[in-house]
Parts: structure tokens; C-alpha cells; sequence
């Protein structure tokens, strides 16, 4: 069989999904599920493997189409087909998938209760997130939108904290009403202007929608995303699902599934409805410099540290709503740059909270204080993904953040007073975020030992295991951080022909040329003389 | 020679390197590498070495009028946006390489003396290497872009030094204040790289500089918004070079290891802001109204700083309080347009500042042998004196350096200072008068600090002082909130102290080479560096001016005014030092007795003229109580609203359940109804 006819996708959705059957057949001694990790482990590896060799071999960067697509007849009565395929909006999430669950499987080897069930959920939800970014059928979209959240409910509500039926249901009626929203839009898509139904997205997006209806579909369909991404004031169950989540779970929730509402929001808002969102996207800048500000304060009046990376995470999707808002390729660009490096970044401090957890048996800062002085290790990769949060150079958070300020500065779509007022906001962030990283720190690892705690904790330093994943994670951070271009090839040539698509619907833009076209010409002339190259 | 500027690029690369190798072997190997101590040292030191001797020989080729060199490489890119990375080589780059190598070489080899006995030993230099090398990528940076990015490096850096001794709560507070105060700067900074960015299509230098100039006469940009951005950028070394209003969390930095106040916080990082004024400056000179911001801004804060350094009895905070001072002079020179006389001073500033923190550090050094490790007892000068005569190196160094900052010819700072304030008076008398009556208050605090250093009698074993300083110490530490308490109840309650002093010497005792030898060796440049840039043969500014620019050789060189200027402030100089002397040395004026006379000044000035008050009650404060309303808005209001909504959904599932009938037909007709309004509607 040729390499290249093999169904890569649905084989990388459909292999956790059969492997997660088999469990209850594996044999299980000592009742602490040591088996049941290996094998969640080695199928999670298998399977990102293949994802990484199926792109690898398959995946070509600069085609802005699909690719790997795969399409097979599945309900023909609906019209409903089983297509999967990638391209550059959804290949780096793909991805990103594999890494995050994989290493959330590893995070979760102090999970000792109902093992069984806890990894069958977790690679339940491994296909059921591929599925998510990779399906091309808006039905069959929301039947894995659907999917992937009985597996959050279930890992929230049995292996959570105290709160943890209240946080579970809030997440649930939350996720699950908003996405009736997703149904009735994409019902309506297929149903409108006669002709043949269909749910294909590419075929939906070619489609001619009058005005008022792209915008009522823009709008429920702005709704169902700004929830997940989270959009204030739609963020309430997070800062709950959060606090109650284990360590793994928590890594999903920030690593993965915040990411499909930015993933979604492009892939249909702004790609499919490019009319309604040339109106809404002033809205969406808005609402991002909402996002980044109000968040962060929060954040910083919090006193739970779990609770206070949940609203860190919100904060920072801000910048994912300025990005698309933008119209320029360089905002979009650092849009999904935003949501890999968040991904990363978000994994890895919900991965130390839950370490941290373990040892001190509390969340509330005032409980703790000085422990860096017991656990070094602990506070010294705690200090590194603080500071790659807060946008230090050289990681990714950083070049997302740059690109996305640069983005938004050189944009063509907005008046300068609107820009100068939403850029100016959205940096007042980037002074709020090392208020509340910092502090956090200081009194998480600074100052004297706090003798209550280290009276009846013993405070271990980490132990190889932790610091594997940390490293792991750590490595594309800085890779991107350090080399930018390294992520933002892979999906150049698509965020510029949405980019290309959208500024058709602005039109004050259609008559102008690309942005700086002229003066990308006039650069090279005027480097020349400037200095001798020698 | 080629082949040196083809690997240049070694030169952030191989600190960064030493540092990744120790970082690395610290969370993998913890224990092994710990015990290497000075394995790990000699290894930073010798790949820092090998950067210096690349500078040095960079130096070289440029001072012999090589052309400058670029190179790049693609680093981002999104549509037709580029952004290249890169470094760039000229004059300006190969001063600051050499400042910054020699500089950090020699704190490094103080390093090994200074923390011998930390346990933090391996640590410290793992950090050490990481700021040279971030320090060294700034100053090699060719657009606006990189320099941001190592900007923020070094004030990473600068953050993770500052709160070395973690276990101690006013470090680690320190060096929160050091980064959010320098963020404040950066925010300003990235304002004004996006709105060049926007005005111009450029991160570089020169091509921001033209491009503007030629917006400006086509009359497509108002110049009111061209310096609205040059002022933003100007925010970044505000903050990076504390000047005022940004200046208050150098003198707080000093928490950190006295090495790290050498070579950060006085010789190399703060002055990165007059570098990026030098940098920014083909941007800057046509801009009027920015260039007098700048130049009052300097001019300023030097006042403010030498004013406040006059009452400041910690041996580190009056050093600090000095170097906010003498940055003050040179964004001053910058702003009057003196953009050599302002490199100038920053060279000869380094070698002179860095040898008195380093001084400083080996008093206090030497101070710990008696009153044991508490910054409060170690720092203050009032337990100090006469300690010429048990640490004669040292004191005859920091000799060297008081001369040499209070402009006493033929010492460096003397020539520098005497061309900024010449470059000063030209441009605006009243400047001029700030700068000079602050040369003045300066020679004044430097002599103030060795005499009451290095002259008279050795109060350290004074116990009755001791108590007094340390009570006063405690009271004054937690200053706000209610972390306050009666002083007593600290001293009574720790009982180890009394045992910790019968170990003690009762004499201080002069540091190890490793400590002197960098302090000999710093006193050569502070001592001869000013004769590159003697006004009649000006050699250093032959080689460091604006790009693009001729400098014209003045045909004559006019004695009488270089004798008036030059006398005038040596003058004044020598007014403060036998001020200081009646005061200090021979106590023929009672300064105590000066203080009470003008007890409101006094006060003033020894509360650093209360802004570390004023901005906790108003930004610190006011943040806290902002994020906590926004919090309670958030858990009341909306979260409050989603609570009620859930309550509102049961009660009308309550009514509703009645129109449940079991008939799927009636449900599907629901939803069918449903969809049909919706298209109904948007068609």
C-alpha cells in the first residue's frame, strides 16, 4: 500500500479510541493501575508518533489547501461524510495535541483512584481532540465538540477537588448550551439558499450568504467559541473547572481545549462568514483588550493559585482576539503562534501547580512561603515558565505577543485612534502579567520558610519524572522563542490567504494594495547604501 | 581579520553556552556540579575571557578604520513581513563589547573571593555568564527589535540576581520592584518601536532616523507625534538607566550580591540606556523637543541623585544614589547633543563606578569578620572608620575612584564630566548650573564616604551602636503596613546573634587577592583612561560620534576657556571636599549639628525625597485595591448573573416539564420550527 493513501487522520483519531476498549482486559495485580499507565503511555506515543511521521512525510508547508484528505461517505441519507484533512491552521494543533496529551498521561502517574476508567477517559479524549481539528464536516464537528466534552465532565467530576460536582456541571451546562448554538448555525448554513444540503465546510464556506445572515451565524457561532476560548464575561466556569481539575486534566483544559475555541473561531468566523466578520472584528479587538486587562487583574487579586493561572490563561487568550482582529498577516499569524506557545506554556504551569500541590497540600499562597529554600529544582522551572508566561524574550510567548503589537500596529482596517487606544490597553498588560507571575513567586518561593508549613510537610524536590516533562516542554518553547520561523513556516501560507480572503470584505482595503507592499520594495534599496556589507 | 568579524557572533554565544552547560548541570546533576565550585568558575571565566579577547581585537580593527559590519539572518516572518536578526559591528559596538568584557571579567574574578563561602557559589556564576552574555547581544544588536529582546534579557538577569539570597524577604522584594519598574519602561519602549514601526516600515536605526526626517518635511507626520514616540522610546532607558521618575528601584537593587551591584547595577546594564540613546540618536537629533526632554530629564536627576547620596549612611545606597547621579550627566550629554562626551563618561564611569562598588563590597567583606552577616551592621558607615589601616588596598582604590568621580584632574572622570558640562553650557547655561553645582554635592558624598570609611577611628565593635543601628534597622525595613512592630521584641527574640558575635574578629581584615587584584587592576583605566579624550587631542571622539557625521578637528584649541570651565569645577569640587573633610575628618563642623538646623531638608533628603512612599500608597495601593474590586465585580456580579441564571433554569424546567408529552414528533417539529425562523429571519 502507498504511504501516501493511508488514512493518516482518521488512524491518529481512531487508534486511542480503540486502544482506550481494550483496558478493562488488562491485567492489574496490585489495583494501582501501573499497567494501565504504561499502556496509556506507549499508545499515546505510538499515536504522536504517527502524527509526527504522517506530517513529516505528507505535510507540504507551503500549500495553503488541504491536505491528507481523506473523505468517506458516512450517512448518505444526511448528506453526512466522515472527512478528515490538515492544513496549516490545524496542523500545528494536531500536534500540539499529541505532545500535550501524551505528556499529560505521563503527568498523570500519581492518579491512583479508578485508574480504568481515568486512562480510558484520557485517550477517549485524545482521539476525540484530534477529531476536533481535523474533521471538514460541520456535522461531524459537532458530534466530536460534543464527544470531547463527556470525558472533561467525567474527569472533573470524579477525580476532582472539593467543589468538584458544582465545577463539573457549571463546565458542562456551560460548554454543552452554548454549543446548541454550533448545531443551529451549522444547520441553518447547510439548509440556506436551497440546492443540494451539505455540511462539507469547504463547500459552506463557497457558499453566497446575505449579510444579516452571516451575521446571526457569525453571532452564534461567536458565542459557542468565545465560551470555550474563554471571552469575558463568558469565562466563569473556567476559574471553577480549574480549581477543581487534577494536574492532567488541567494540562488538557489550558494546553487543548481552549485552543479549539481560537481554532474554531478562525476556521468558521472568520474563513467561512469573512462578511460579518470584517463588522465584528472591532468587537473582537475590544473584547481581547477586555480579556488581557480585566483578567489580569483578577489574576492578581486571587489568592488561590490555581484559580490565579486560570485567569493568567484567560489574559493571555486576549491576545489571540487581537490577532484576528487585526486583518494583517502578521496578527493572524501571531494569533496561532499565541495559541501553540499558550498551549505549551499554560501545560507547563498547571503541570508545576498540581507538583506543587503534592507537596504542600495547599493552593492558598499565605499558606506557603519560602519553600524555594527545600526545593530548588521545583522553584527554579516554576521561575522559567513564569517568566516564559510573562513574555520574556526568547520564548514563544514572547514573539506571539511582539508579533501580534506589531500586527495590530501596522494594520490598515482601523482608524488611528482606535488603534492607539486598544495597543496602548493591550500593553498595559504586558505591565500587569509580571504583577501578579511575580508576586506569586515571592510568596510562593521567597523570604524566610514558612515554619507552619515545613512543620508537617516534607517538601521533596522534583523528581526526574517532573522534570522530563518540564524539559519537555521547555524545548519548543525556547526553540520558538529563539527561532520563530521554525513554527510560522509551517502555517505561513495559510494565515495569508485567510488574511488575503478577509480584507476582500473590508471595503476600504479591497482598493488599497497589501500593506507595505511598497515599502517592502523601497527597504532593500535603502539597506544597500546604509551599511557595507561586507 | 575577516575571519573575526565572521565569528563575532561567538561573542553572546559562548557566555550564554557556559551558562546553559552549568544551568543544565545544576538540574541534572545537582550535587556533582555543586562541589566543582571552582572548576565551574575557572570555565566561565576563561570562555569570557576568550569574548574579551575577541573584543579586544575588534577594538583594534575598528580604532584602525575598518569599515562597520552586518550581518543577518531571516528570524521571523509572515506574509511579506520580515524581521531579520543579526549584529552589527562599529565603533560604538566595540567600546561597549570592551567596557562590558573587562568589566565582568574582573567582577568575576572578584566573584570567587567575594562568594567563597555561599552556598549559591556555582549558581552565582551560572547567572554571571548568563547576564554578560545577554548584555553582550544587546550591544551588538542592529534594530530596535533585537535590542527590545536583550532589554528585557538583562532585566531578567538583573531580576534573578537581585533576588539571589531568595531567603531573605527585602532581596526578593527588590527584585520584583527592579522588574515591574523596568517593565513600566519597556511598555513605553515597545509603544514607541510600534509607532516608529508604523510611522516608518523599519526597526533600524538609521533608516527610522531618515525616513522620518523625510515624513516629517513632506509634512505626512506632525512632529508632535514623531516625538510622542521618540519620548516613549526614551521611556525604556528611563526606566534601564534610572532617571527620574523611574529611578527608585536601583538604590532597592543593592540587596543583591555587592559583584552583581558592580557590574549590573553601575557599570554595564544601567548604562545600556545612554547606549540606546547613542543608538537611537540619528532618530533623537532632529526631534528638538525630545532632545531638551532628555537633557532636563539627565540633567535632573542628577541633581536628585547627588542630593539625596549626601544623607545616605549604607556604604552600597550612597553608591547607588551616585550612580543614578552621574547616568543623570550622561543622558544629559546625550540631550545637549554631546553624544561622545556621553559614551565618554559611561567608559570612564565604568571602571571608576565598578571599583568603588567592588571597593564597597570588599569593606563589607571585611565588615562581616566583625559584626557578622547582617547588611543592616555590614553596610552602615556609621560602624566603620579608620579602616585604612587594616585594609590599605582597598582603601587606596576607593581613594582613586572618589577622585576620580569628583573630577579632580588627571583622573578619568575628570575629563569626561568637564567635556559634558562645557557641551552643557554651549547649549543652555541653567543646565550647566545643575550639572556643575551637582559636581559640587558630589565630591562632597564621595569624600563624605572615605573619610567616614577609611579615616578616623574603627567603631564597629561599639556595641551600644550596634543595637541602636539594628533596632533602627527593623523599625525603618517594613515601613508601611502592619509589619511594624516594637523594635525590642526583634532584638530580644533572637537570641543566636549575641552567640554569632563571639566568633567574630574584633578587627577587620583585608580581602583575598582574588578580591584586590581586579581592584588594582580597575585603577589603572580609572586612573589613565581620560587621556584618550583630552580636549586638545581628542582621539576618543575621533573614533565614537554620530553616524554619518564629520567631526570638524577645532583648528584651535582655546586654552582660556577650557581653563575657565575647567577651574570652575574643579573649584567647586574642591569646595565639597573640604567640606567634607571639616565635617568628617577633622570634625570641625558637626554635621548632626547642620542636620537639626535644617532638620526638614535633612529629612527629605534621607527619605530619598519620599517616593518610595508616595508611589506605594498611590500605583502599589492602588493596583491591590483595583484588582480586588475587579475581583469581587467578577465573583458578585458576573459569575453572580450565570449562578442566577442556573437558579432562573430550574424554576422554568419546573413549569416547563408539564409540556413534556413523549411525542417525538412534536419535538423535532419544535427544532424544525426553530431553524426555519432563524434562515427566515437572515434571508
Amino acid at each position: 500500500m502507498n504511504i501516501a493513501d493511508f488514512p493518516w487522520l482518521t488512524f491518529t483519531i481512531l487508534f486511542p479510541l480503540a486502544a482506550s476498549a481494550l483496558i478493562p482486559l488488562i491485567p492489574d495485580k496490585e489495583g494501582k493501575g501501573r499497567p494501565i499507565r504504561w499502556y496509556a503511555l506507549v499508545i499515546g506515543l505510538i499515536d504522536f508518533a504517527v502524527i509526527v511521521y504522517a506530517f513529516y512525510t505528507q505535510y507540504d508547508f507551503a500549500n495553503p489547501e488541504l491536505q491528507l484528505v481523506e473523505r468517506y461517505s458516512w450517512i448518505p441519507q444526511l448528506g453526512l461524510n466522515w472527512s478528515v484533512a490538515a492544513d496549516g491552521l490545524s496542523m500545528p494543533l494536531i500536534l500540539l495535541t499529541g505532545f500535550i496529551t501524551t505528556l499529560a498521561t505521563l503527568a498523570a502517574w500519581p492518579v491512583t483512584f479508578k485508574p480504568r476508567l481515568f486512562y480510558f477517559l484520557i485517550l477517549a479524549m485524545y482521539g476525540g481532540q484530534i477529531a476536533v481539528f481535523a474533521v471538514q464536516d460541520m456535522l461531524v464537528f459537532f458530534l466530536a465538540w460534543e464527544l470531547e466534552l463527556i470525558p472533561v465532565y467525567l474527569l472533573l467530576a470524579i477525580w476532582g477537588g472539593y467543589k468538584r460536582q458544582y465545577a463539573a456541571t457549571k463546565f458542562i451546562l456551560y460548554t454543552a448550551g452554548s454549543s446548541l448554538f454550533i448545531l443551529l448555525a451549522a444547520l441553518a448554513m447547510a439548509f440556506y439558499g436551497g440546492g443540494p444540503v451539505t455540511f462539507d465546510m469547504r463547500s459552506l464556506a463557497l457558499k453566497d450568504y446575505s449579510l444579516t445572515f452571516q451575521l446571526l451565524a457569525y453571532g452564534g457561532f461567536l458565542f459557542a467559541y468565545g465560551v470555550k476560548l474563554p471571552i469575558i464575561p463568558f469565562h466563569t466556569w473556567l476559574p471553577d473547572a480549574h480549581g477543581e481539575a487534577t494536574a492532567p486534566v488541567h494540562m488538557l483544559l489550558a494546553g487543548i481545549l481552549l485552543k479549539m475555541g481560537g481554532y474554531a473561531l478562525i476556521r468558521m468566523n472568520v474563513e467561512m462568514l469573512p462578511d460579518a466578520h470584517a463588522y465584528f472584528a472591532p468587537a473582537l479587538a475590544i473584547l481581547g483588550v477586555v480579556n488581557i486587562i480585566y483578567a489580569a487583574l483578577t489574576s492578581f487579586a486571587q489568592r488561590s493559585l490555581k484559580r490565579k493561572i486560570a485567569y493568567s490563561s484567560i489574559s493571555h487568550m486576549g491576545f489571540v482576539l487581537l490577532g484576528i482582529a487585526s486583518f494583517t498577516n502578521l496578527g493572524l499569524s501571531g494569533a496561532v503562534l499565541q495559541m501553540v506557545s499558550h498551549g505549551l506554556i499554560g501545560a507547563s504551569l498547571f503541570f508545576l501547580v498540581g507538583a506543587t500541590y503534592d507537596r504542600t497540600h495547599t493552593l492558598i499562597l499565605e499558606e506557603m512561603g519560602g519553600v524555594g529554600q527545600k526545593m530548588p529544582k521545583i522553584f527554579s522551572m516554576w521561575t522559567t515558565c513564569s517568566l516564559a508566561s510573562l513574555a520574556l524574550p526568547g520564548m514563544s510567548g514572547f514573539v506571539a505577543e511582539l508579533m501580534v503589537f506589531v500586527g495590530f500596529a501596522t494594520s490598515d482596517a482601523y482608524n488611528s485612534t482606535f488603534k492607539v487606544i486598544v495597543i496602548f490597553l493591550a500593553a498595559v498588560g504586558v505591565i500587569l502579567t509580571p504583577i501578579y507571575l511575580l508576586s506569586m513567586l515571592r510568596e510562593i518561593f521567597y523570604g524566610e520558610e514558612n515554619k507552619e508549613l515545613t512543620a508537617h510537610e516534607a517538601l521533596i524536590d522534583a523528581e526526574p519524572r517532573e522534570i522530563f516533562i518540564i524539559a519537555c516542554l521547555l524545548v519548543p518553547i525556547i526553540g520558538i522563542g529563539l527561532y520563530p520561523k521554525m513554527l510560522t513556516q509551517v502555517y505561513d501560507a495559510k494565515t495569508v490567504a485567510i488574511v488575503a480572503r478577509i480584507r476582500q470584505s473590508v471595503p476600504t482595503l479591497v482598493a488599497r494594495a497589501p500593506a507595505h507592499q511598497e515599502f517592502a520594495q523601497a527597504e532593500v534599496v535603502y539597506r544597500a547604501p546604509a551599511i557595507a556589507q561586507k | 581579520m575577516e575571519l573575526l568579524y565572521q565569528n563575532a557572533w561567538l561573542i553572546p554565544v559562548l557566555p550564554l553556552a557556559g551558562a546553559m552547560i552549568v544551568g543544565l548541570g545544576l538540574l541534572s546533576f545537582s550535587q556533582l556540579t555543586t562541589s566543582l565550585r571552582q572548576a565551574v568558575a575557572i570555565f566561565i571565566v576563561s570562555l569570557l575571557g576568550t569574548t574579551m579577547v575577541l573584543s579586544f581585537g575588534l577594538l583594534w580593527s575598528q580604532w584602525h578604520g575598518h569599515p562597520p559590519y552586518l550581518q543577518t539572518f531571516e528570524w521571523a516572518a509572515a506574509g511579506n513581513f520580515h524581521l531579520e536578526m543579526g549584529y552589527i559591528i562599529d565603533p560604538l559596538t566595540t567600546l561597549m563589547l570592551v567596557i562590558v568584557t573587562t568589566v565582568a571579567f574582573l567582577v568575576m574574578i572578584y566573584s570567587d573571593g567575594y562568594m567563597a563561602h555561599d552556598r549559591g557559589y556555582v549558581r552565582f556564576f551560572a547567572y554571571l555568564s548568563l547576564f554578560s552574555s545577554s548584555m553582550l547581544g544587546l550591544v551588538v544588536s542592529p534594530n530596535l527589535v533585537q535590542i527590545y529582546i536583550f532589554w528585557e534579557l538583562v532585566g531578567m538577569c538583573s531580576y534573578l540576581l537581585v533576588g539571589f539570597w531568595f531567603d531573605r524577604k527585602p532581596a526578593a522584594e527588590a527584585a520584583q520592584k527592579a522588574f515591574v519598574v523596568n517593565r513600566v519602561g519597556d511598555f513605553g519602549l515597545l509603544l514607541g518601536i510600534l509607532g516608529l514601526y508604523w510611522a516608518t516600515n523599519s526597526f533600524e536605526f538609521g533608516v527610522i532616523g531618515d525616513r522620518l526626517q523625510e515624513l516629517i518635511a513632506s509634512g505626512s507626520l506632525s512632529v508632535g507625534l514623531a516625538s510622542l514616540f521618540a519620548i516613549l522610546v526614551f521611556l525604556g532607558p528611563v526606566a534601564k538607566s534610572a532617571q527620574f521618575p523611574l529611578h527608585v528601584w536601583l538604590p532597592d537593587a543593592m540587596e543583591g550580591p555587592t559583584p552583581i551591584s558592580a557590574l549590573i547595577h553601575a557599570a554595564t546594564m544601567v548604562a545600556a540606556g545612554v547606549f540606546l540613546i547613542a543608538r537611537m540618536f540619528p532618530v533623537f537629533e532632529g526631534l528638538p523637543g525630545v532632545m531638551n526632554v532628555i537633557a532636563w530629564t539627565g540633567a535632573f536627576t542628577a541633581f536628585l541623585g547627588a542630593s539625596i547620596a549626601m544623607t545616605q549612611n549604607d556604604i552600597k545606597k550612597g553608591l547607588a544614589y551616585s550612580t543614578i547621579s552621574q547616568l543623570g550627566y550622561m543622558v544629559m550629554a546625550m540631550g545637549v547633543g554631546a553624544y561622545s562626551a556621553g559614551l565618554f563618561h559611561l567608559m570612564t564611569h565604568a571602571y571608576f563606578k565598578a571599583m568603588l562598588f567592588l571597593g564597597s563590597g570588599s569593606v563589607i567583606h571585611g565588615m562581616e569578620a566583625v559584626v557578622g552577616h547582617d547588611p543592616a551592621l555590614a553596610q552602615d558607615m556609621r560602624m566603620m572608620g579608620g579602616l585604612r589601616r587594616y585594609m590599605p588596598i582597598t582603601a587606596l582604590t576607593f581613594l582613586v575612584g572618589c577622585l576620580a568621580i569628583s573630577g579632580i584632574p588627571p583622573f578619568a572622570g575628570f575629563w569626561s564630566k568637564d567635556e559634558i558640562l562645557n557641551s552643557a553650557f554651549s547649549a543652555n547655561p541653567a543646565l550647566w548650573v545643575m550639572g556643575w553645582s551637582t559636581a559640587g554635592i558630589t565630591a562632597f558624598y564621595m569624600f563624605r564616604m572615605y573619610f567616614s570609611t577609611f579615616e578616623g577611628k574603627f567603631r564597629g565593635n561599639e556595641t551600644a551602636l550596634r543595637q541602636e543601628l539594628k533596632a533602627g534597622s527593623e523599625t525603618l525595613a517594613p515601613v508601611f503596613g502592619p509589619g511594624a512592630m516594637n523594635p525590642q521584641e526583634l532584638t530580644m527574640a533572637d537570641p543566636h546573634h549575641d552567640e554569632d558575635d563571639a566568633h567574630h574578629a574584633s578587627q577587620p581584615h583585608e580581602s583575598p587577592l582574588t578580591m584586590t587584584l581586579p581592584l588594582l587592576l580597575l585603577a589603572v583605566p580609572s586612573v589613565a583612561i581620560g587621556f584618550t579624550g583630552v580636549p586638545y587631542a581628542n582621539n576618543f571622539e575621533a573614533f565614537i560620534h554620530p553616524a554619518g557625521e564629520v567631526v570638524e578637528h577645532a583648528a584651535e584649541f582655546d586654552w582660556t576657556e577650557f581653563l575657565i570651565m575647567a577651574g570652575s569645577s574643579v573649584g567647586i569640587a574642591l569646595i565639597g571636599i573640604t567640606l567634607a573633610s571639616l565635617m568628617y575628618l577633622r570634625g570641625q563642623i558637626d554635621p548632626s549639628a547642620i542636620a537639626q538646623k535644617f532638620q526638614p531638608l535633612y529629612q527629605f533628603s534621607l527619605h530619598k525625597w519620599y517616593f518610595d512612599d508616595v508611589y506605594h500608597n498611590v500605583f502599589v495601593r492602588g493596583c491591590r485595591r483595583l484588582a480586588r474590586q475587579v475581583l469581587e465585580v467578577d465573583f458578585n456580579v458576573v459569575d453572580g448573573v450565570v449562578n442566577l441564571a442556573g437558579l432562573a433554569a430550574v424554576l422554568t424546567g419546573e413549569t416547563f416539564k408539564y409540556f413534556e408529552n413523549g411525542r417525538a414528533q412534536f419535538y423535532a417539529l419544535v427544532i424544525f420550527g426553530a431553524v426555519l425562523a432563524f434562515v427566515v429571519i437572515s434571508v
